[in-house]
């Protein structure tokens, strides 16, 4: 009723805007020749390039890996937060949980470089991305943990007290089964935000370890062949098809229900 | 009562990064599954080796495949490269702690910077007996006296880079700074023209131009320079780092400053393209920045004795050749000549003659107030 | 608060056992950074990168503590230029952001429930991939080979003018700022427009309002809290973005990110690079101050 000529034209626009650039990339992908400017013929030589380039593989998995290690330790780490900001009204706490997260990812990145070198001495690679990592992953955890911990009626807990449950027990057998979709759900999105982190990857890499977010990177800026196109259509159709199987699986993820 | 507006006031507080998260989480959580791809990936990884490996931490595309895999084949061992496209990156990142390399290959002043920081590994020179092929040119520099510490790899100079058939049509000159610099001629390129995304280079190219060293450090001269570059910058299209080598292929860029190795990358590609033009570099008559890479031990590389065999592999003429076959690197190697292809070797780019050879500088490494002076330089550079 | 303590700690693990891991944690991975960084920008740059030690054994080599860092970044106007540019950078694609997010949040909020999470779906896949993704594919787009450079420059032909490159322009660098943050204002947008009740459109219709008039006086003024929301999501990343300038700038496009990046990973000076971080943290502060204040007096109108 009220959506008018104007605003249905506005509103593709912005769509056609969102998607030309992604089906730009796609198509070129698929273009014989090294140069995305004008179409030659089709073929699949940049895909193979791409499963054979080595040290791609390695950055896809170095990435893999990190994001492994930096989403269980961020998920442990989120979930307490996540509680301790519910129960306690701890001002420090939720600073430190925010401030990462809502700061430019530029400041943490110098920070924390000036951080391992200069104090902990430490030779920067797996492990100072891994920490890194850790450090802004951890306020989305604990986000979504809370936010799940507010819609928890507060009488269960009182219940379980009158029952006589130990604080344990009480953890174990109500608050947790309560907010474990919202922890696997903090979980997932601190792998996905480490294996899609570039900034503060960048300044926390050193020069040993590469993750497919850097080596897209200098594969940009130094030499860009369609194999870029090649892994990130992989990327995206990938991401289509799971975002498919989620909608099956649990509807309420999409909805942004977290 | 007063709980709850302490509450309110609270909320206020954070009313702005709160957002931050929870609208930013449903999107988010689609990059989930994203992740889920790189188990593909995975499978292909190989298994990790346990055998000799030399870890080389070298400039982008400067060694030969087949070099490698005869070098690997003769020492029963592996080389892992890492690579780098900037003395300044390379060197921040071993100030920034890296570890782990046997041969590193940095130009002039970054040796001297190593050797001073004693990052360096001397070198044993009776593991060396190639070390007779290097002209006496290229050794004992300014940077490393005496060779104690470094030995020639190859080198780059800093050039006029030009599409042959377009310069003809304009009937512009090509052995001078001048075209890059002056608006007189620079009206007739008006966005074709690139210039290095370098401190360093660019500064180079204007000293010369006006009749100082490269070296110079006078701060009045960096500014007469600072003010010359201001005054081409309208004509240029791009500081570039290296995608020049392809807008020069397709013809949209007409007039580089840029590296010979890259240019002579460009007339490679311009040629198999069949373009039509031919991509060539022109030796400036006020001189260019020559920089030679040397092979170094970096002290923290667990085998030196792999390092040395590599050295050693890397002065044989044929090995050395490869290297200018391939990407047209200026060659030190007197035993190499005889197997570089002829029309590489007659380019004043690969081998300059000696009266080129005597207006070619070294950059040397910079203090840090120098440092600091010329990143203020270059800001006022790329924001007026 | 009362509910807390009215639970008896029985039930509770004790407070330090829950808090302190993730406390400690981020009070070395972020306070103790930050500390570091302040004091950094004190310091001497070491003569080749790193800082200069606090205390040495000859005089004449740099050590201790200075001001000079600071007394470097006023002694030119250029840096503050920095600052404004980035800023008014960051604002623009703000401001762009919200004209182009403004319709199409509109749209889905009133359209019917079952459509909307689709709609939203459509504009938040193209972000699931990696923002060098989206760097990369304007990189081909505005490209001087591609049709659309091409085009334009025929069009100029007609008409007499200049052709004009659209790669490493600052063109480029806004457009692909724009792509880059768009979803995060529209995902704000969307959340605040689907709160509205349509009921007060169509009062508005009875008092004799006409849909320009709907939209202004009562549409757009209950979305204040969204366009706040959204406009921070956008504006504090944007601010200190350094890969798209880095990318697809021409020969004038810096921003703060792009000379904080260099004085760390090029001209090895980081007590400058510190700096320059701390002033971009007033900076930001300040305009998440200004934005707070903003919102809390547009919330009357909710």
């Amino acid at each position: 009723m009220r959506r008018g000529p104007w605003l249905w034209a506005a509103a593709l626009a912005a769509y056609a805007f969102l998607y030309l650039p992604l089906t730009i990339v796609v198509i070129y992908s698929f273009n014989d020749s090294r140069l995305n400017a004008e179409w030659v013929g089709f073929t699949w030589h940049w895909y193979h390039e791409l499963f054979h380039d080595e040290d791609m593989l390695i950055a896809a998995g170095n990435s893999l890996l990190i994001a492994l290690i930096a989403s269980l330790s961020a998920t442990l780490l989120g979930t307490m937060a996540g509680l301790a900001m519910h129960r306690y009204d701890l001002k420090l706490l939720n600073f430190m949980v925010l401030a990462p997260v809502a700061m430019p990812e530029i400041l943490l990145g110098v920070s924390l470089l000036l951080f391992f070198i200069q104090v902990l001495n430490l030779t920067l690679g797996m492990l100072s991305i891994v920490l890194a990592h850790i450090t802004f992953s951890i306020g989305f955890v604990a986000v979504i943990v809370r936010a799940q911990l507010t819609s928890i009626d507060e009488s269960l807990f009182e219940a379980a007290r009158d029952l006589g449950a130990t604080p344990w027990e009480t953890f174990r057998y109500v608050t947790f089964p309560l907010i474990l979709p919202a922890v696997i759900a903090g979980g997932l999105m601190a792998f996905t935000l480490s294996i899609d982190d570039f900034v503060v990857t960048f300044f926390t890499a050193g020069v040993g370890v590469q993750t497919l977010p850097l080596r897209i990177y200098s594969m940009i800026k130094i030499a860009v062949t369609p194999e870029v196109n090649a892994v990130s259509t992989l990327m995206m159709l990938l991401t289509l098809g799971m975002i498919v199987l989620a909608s099956r699986i649990a509807p309420d993820v999409l909805k942004g229900k977290v | 009562m007063f709980s709850r507006k302490d509450n309110i006031h609270e909320k206020h507080e954070i009313s702005v990064a709160d957002p931050y998260m929870n609208y930013r989480l449903p999107f988010r959580a689609f990059r989930v599954f994203r992740g889920l791809m790189f188990f593909a990936f995975l499978v292909q990884l190989n298994c990790a080796h346990a055998e000799d490996v030399l870890h080389l931490y070298n400039w982008n595309n400067y060694i030969s495949d087949t070099t490698i895999a005869r070098f690997e084949k003769q020492c029963a061992c592996r080389v892992v490269q890492d690579y780098y496209s900037d003395n300044e990156e390379m060197l921040a990142k071993l100030a920034a702690g890296a570890t782990g390399y046997d041969l590193i290959v940095p130009t002039g002043n970054a040796v001297e910077a190593l050797i001073r920081q004693r990052a360096l590994r001397p070198l044993d020179k009776s593991l060396l007996p190639n070390l007779n092929n290097i002209d006496q040119a290229y050794l004992n520099t300014v940077f490393d006296p005496g060779n104690r510490y470094s030995v020639p790899y190859a080198y780059t100079l800093t050039l006029i880079g030009y599409n042959s058939e377009k310069m003809r049509e304009l009937q512009l000159p090509v052995d001078s700074w001048a075209v890059i610099f002056e608006p007189r001629y620079l009206e007739k390129l008006k966005g074709h023209v690139t210039v290095l995304d370098s401190q360093r280079e660019l500064l180079a190219a204007a000293l010369k131009y006006l009749g100082y060293f490269a070296n110079d450090t006078d701060e009045t001269h960096w500014k007469k320079a600072r003010d010359l570059i201001i005054r081409a910058k309208p004509y240029w299209a791009a500081f570039n780092a290296s995608s020049y080598i392809k807008e020069l292929t397709v013809g949209n860029i007409w007039l580089v400053h840029g590296y010979s190795n890259d240019i002579f990358q460009a007339d490679l590609d311009a040629q198999n393209a069949q373009r039509g033009f031919r991509i060539l570099a022109g030796i400036p008559k006020e001189g260019a920045v020559l920089a030679l890479d040397s092979m170094v031990l970096h002290k923290s590389g667990p085998r030196p004795d792999l390092a040395h065999r590599f050295i050693d592999f890397m002065l044989d003429g044929h090995n050395s050749s490869e290297l200018t076959n391939l990407i047209g690197s200026g060659n030190p190697n007197l035993a190499a000549r005889r197997y570089i292809q002829p029309e590489i070797a007659q380019s004043p780019a690969v081998f300059p003659d000696k009266t080129q050879q005597e207006n070619l500088e070294m950059l040397r490494d910079l203090d840090r107030h120098q440092r600091r002076v010329l990143s203020r330089i270059w800001t006022e550079i790329k924001l007026r | 608060m009362n509910d807390e303590r009215k639970l008896s700690r029985s039930t509770r693990f004790p407070r330090w056992l829950v808090s302190g891991p993730p406390l400690l944690f981020l009070l070395l991975l972020v306070a103790i950074p930050g500390v570091i960084m302040v004091f950094a920008s004190f310091r001497y740059p070491g003569e080749f990168g790193g800082l200069a030690p606090l205390a040495a054994s000859d005089p004449q080599t740099l050590h201790g503590f200075t001001t000079e860092t600071y007394r470097f970044f006023f002694s030119d106007f250029i840096y503050v230029e920095v600052f404004i540019k980035s800023f008014v950078m960051a604002l623009a694609t703000t401001l762009i952001c919200l004209v182009m997010a403004y319709p199409l949040a509109l749209l889905i909020a009133r359209s019917p429930k079952r459509s909307r999470n689709l709609m939203m779906l459509l504009v938040i896949l193209p972000f699931t991939s990696n923002f060098l993704i989206g760097i990369y594919a304007w990189m081909i787009i505005l490209g001087p080979q591609a049709a659309l450079n091409q085009l334009i420059n025929i069009l100029l032909g007609i008409f007499g003018a200049a052709p004009v490159q659209l790669l490493f322009s600052p063109f480029a660098v806004m457009i692909t700022m724009v792509y880059v943050y768009l979803p995060f204002m529209v995902l704000p947008l969307y959340t605040n427009l689907e709160k509205h009740d349509p009921a007060l459109l169509d009062a508005a219709q009875d008092l004799g309002a006409n849909a320009w008039q709907r939209f202004w006086r009562v549409t757009f003024p209950l979305s204040q809290p969204g366009i706040f929301a959204g406009s921070a999501l956008v504006f504090i990343p944007a601010i200190g973005m350094f890969a798209v300038p880095e990318l697809l700038g021409g020969i004038g496009d810096i921003m703060i990110g792009n000379l904080i990046k260099d004085q760390f990973l090029g001209t090895r000076d980081w007590p400058f690079g510190s700096t320059l971080a701390i002033l971009l943290t007033l900076a930001v502060l300040l305009v998440v101050w200004l934005v707070a204040k903003l919102s809390g007096r547009g919330g009357r109108y909710a």
